[in-house]
């Protein structure tokens, strides 16, 4: 019997023992969430725990600002440790949670797990200490109010801003004769003539799950406002509302009309984007944040000067306005009440006054208004455009449902959107499915 | 007994060598174990403190969730693929290997290779193997013999998408279980078999009455081990589909995981945990029984 060796069992065991061994107390750390606390600024290493790309914007002007804060404070280090799988990310983050290990700086959306993290003081006001460094108006309003928990207050600051865009290519539009939607009712139109004309209608990340979801969220967004999956995920709105069925049917047309490549379920990230840059494929939805592989002469010759994008289309009866659609500031990051002091005060107030420069100049856009971005010297005019556009988006915002639902009903979701979109299930089997699931979860994850 | 003949010296000496792995086994494998079963009666989000539910976690897994239903009856049949895979595929090589007069050595490397090749890079290699745009492997060799009708997205598939899992898992080991069945058939006495055949035996019935029995402690053996790492089997199916699409490639394990992981529901993935432990000791269980019934017959 000692052959038997239960290793995955085991391994996800012994993670639990784990857990349980560091993290048993469960309860809130000593903590004051004092944002200006008393004491001398003692150099040492802090470390932030990010999602982010290691070569990124981000990391890079931070890494920079720590460098020259090292100088003024020697023995301070900034350690980044980055996971940009975000799956990956949570999993690491979740647990580190568990076992009360969480560094100085982390990241994390405004899922309902950090809204309890919050709750148990565990993180720090980020907009009363925001106020306090007299930063906050400086910040871009729907940057701000990404990383608001529904209730309005705020934990996490923002160090991006994107807007996400239909990117499409005229060339293949005008082969196919046909125009640019004015209502997301036009899709499916769209697409078939796409189809029609030998081209795939839009590129998609299927792997990663967050691309379909994108598409889960716009109908409602439009039809019914940012309160339909507040609603939605505690279960007070339900997909067998006229906004739900009208997406799912939605939805399920785009499936019929064949909008997606043929096993868009295992494409990943990369490939998706392959598909649109080298012409196979007409439409790629897709933020600012690949501004620099869509609108610098990083793109194919090919397409270069057939590239475009439109912002997200109307509905007949849409609640949003135009300026109105996915504009999300990035993941954001909270800063552990734990471990604050005047150190890691400080090296904020440095950090923070001084990021807007340095990120802008990477020809990103900053999360806040206060500096112009560096348009890179090989860019197409469709950046600058894109870069003019953020300042004129609207106040309400599109959020991505990953970040929304409770993880269980998400992942519930993710799994039946791909199934109804490759025609597995009918929208009726959708519903019924969903609205279960998230009857048994959302609830208890938002009580 | 053996050990009852070594002088009492030696007895201390065992239990000097065999105490250190025991602990170890029992730190590292069967306190997980006792701490899974633990916090299966408990829901528990990993940050708020444990809430004791008796067995509520039980009965949702057992009559309130059709994923975990779907997720063992997809792992049985992920054990069922890379059973016949590992172990029928091992046998014949084999047999075949035992055969060959020259180049054994080349051949057997060869099969053993994909056993030393990383689980990552194996799941890379068959996203490209089965992928339909661009056209992979698979299909290109399906356009190639005039199959083209049969090509298409094996990954995301729901009727062919567990296969496509089970296989790479398959390939991989059959190396490993073809040189241990290897190494039990040269140890099959050659006069045994020399005689059979004077006396009129053809191939099967060497097979049968001779080859087989021979082998059988070392066929127990590797049953157990290709079971169980079956059973266990995660890698592969998480970094090819992570379960989907739906949950036509979702194992217990990776379900598990999930729960655990993603959805941070520390007590009902300990739930499924436990079941998974309790399923894998009846697989040994009934495997050990058939296969010594089978001998005693």
């Amino acid at each position: 019997m000692t052959h038997i060796r239960i290793r995955a069992a085991a391994v996800a065991a012994a993670a639990s023992v784990a857990l349980v061994l560091s993290g048993c107390s469960g309860g809130a750390p000593a903590a004051t969430g004092e944002i200006d606390p008393e004491g001398e600024i003692q150099p040492r290493e802090i470390s932030w725990l990010l999602s982010r790309p290691a070569d990124g914007g981000v990391i890079t002007a931070m890494q920079q600002i720590a460098d020259e804060y090292a100088e003024e404070h020697p023995g301070f280090s900034l350690n980044l440790i980055t996971t940009p799988d975000r799956p990956s990310y949570i999993q690491k983050y979740e647990t580190l949670a568990a076992a009360n290990k969480l560094p100085e700086l982390f990241d994390t959306d405004a899922t309902p797990f950090a809204k309890k993290l919050a709750d148990q003081g565990r993180m720090i006001d980020a907009e009363a200490l925001l106020k306090d460094l007299d930063l906050y108006d400086d910040y871009r309003p729907a940057a701000l109010n990404y990383q608001r928990f529904d209730d309005g207050s705020l934990y996490m600051i923002p160090f991006e801003f994107q807007l996400e865009f239909f990117w499409y290519n005229t060339a293949l539009f005008e082969e196919a004769g046909v125009e640019v939607p004015e209502s997301l009712d036009d899709f499916p139109a769209m697409c078939e003539a796409l189809r029609a004309s030998g081209v795939t209608p839009i590129a998609l990340d299927g792997q990663d799950q967050w691309p379909l979801e994108r598409y889960m969220a716009y109908h409602p967004f439009r039809t019914a406002g940012p309160e339909y999956v507040q609603e939605l995920k505690r279960g007070d709105a339900a997909f067998a509302d006229p906004d739900g069925e009208a997406a799912v049917e939605w939805l399920h047309s785009l499936g019929e009309a064949g909008c997606f490549a043929e096993g868009f379920s295992s494409t990943g990230y990369a490939d998706a984007q392959a598909l649109f840059t080298s012409g196979k494929a007409a439409v790629y939805n897709i933020g600012t944040w690949e501004l620099a592989n869509l609108a610098t002469e990083n793109l194919d010759a090919g397409v270069r000067d057939d590239i475009d994008y439109f912002t997200l289309p109307m509905t007949p009866d849409a609640v949003t306005a135009e300026n109105e659609y996915v504009t999300p500031s990035g993941i954001g990051m909270a800063v552990s009440a734990k471990t604050f002091d005047p150190l890691v005060r400080d090296f904020l107030a440095f950090a923070l006054e001084r990021y807007p420069e340095v990120y802008a100049t990477t020809g990103a856009l900053s999360p806040t208004s206060n500096v112009e971005t560096t348009i890179p010297d090989n860019a197409t005019p469709l950046y600058q455009r894109a870069v003019e556009q953020a300042d004129g988006v609207g106040e309400k915002i599109a959020m991505p449902w990953d970040t929304q639902l409770d993880p269980a009903s998400n992942t519930r979701l993710q799994q039946e959107l791909t199934l109804l979109v490759q025609g597995e299930i009918t929208p009726d089997e959708f519903i019924e499915t969903m609205d279960a699931t998230i009857a048994r979860n959302g609830p208890a994850a938002f009580e | 007994m053996s050990t009852s003949m070594l002088p009492s010296r030696s007895k201390t000496s065992v239990l000097v060598f065999l105490i250190p792995p025991l602990l170890l086994y029992g730190v590292a494998v069967l306190l997980p174990i006792l701490q899974s079963l633990f916090l299966s009666f408990f829901d528990w989000d990993g940050i708020t403190s444990l809430r004791f539910v008796g067995f509520d976690n039980y009965a949702r897994m057992f009559v309130g969730d059709d994923v975990f239903w779907t997720a063992f009856s997809n792992s049985l049949g992920y054990l069922a693929i890379c059973l016949i895979l590992q172990l029928g595929g091992a046998l014949v090589v084999a047999s075949l290997l035992i055969s060959l007069r020259r180049g054994r050595e080349v051949v057997k490397t060869l099969y053993l290779l994909p056993a030393v090749i990383s689980t990552v890079a194996i799941a890379f290699l068959f996203q490209r193997i089965y992928s339909l745009e661009p056209v992979g492997l698979l299909n290109q060799l399906l356009a190639w013999v005039g199959l083209e009708g049969l090509q298409q997205a094996w990954l995301s598939d729901v009727d062919t998408v567990l296969a496509a899992v089970s296989i790479p898992e398959g390939w991989r080991f059959t190396g490993l279980y073809m040189l241990i069945i290897y190494a039990a058939l040269l140890a099959v006495p050659q006069e045994l078999e020399e005689a059979a055949r004077l006396d009129g035996a053809n191939w099967w019935q060497v097979f049968t009455k001779i080859r087989f029995p021979y082998i059988r402690p070392v066929w127990i053996t590797t049953t157990i081990m290709a079971s169980t790492y079956a059973l266990r089997g995660f890698d592969i199916p998480y970094l090819l589909t992570n379960g989907g699409p739906g949950q036509a490639s979702e194992l217990l394990t990776t379900y598990m995981y999930k729960t655990a992981f993603t959805h941070t529901d520390y007590g009902y993935a300990s739930t499924i945990s436990v079941f998974i432990v309790v399923e894998c000791l009846i697989a040994v269980g009934l495997i050990i029984l058939l296969l010594r019934r089978k001998a005693d017959a």
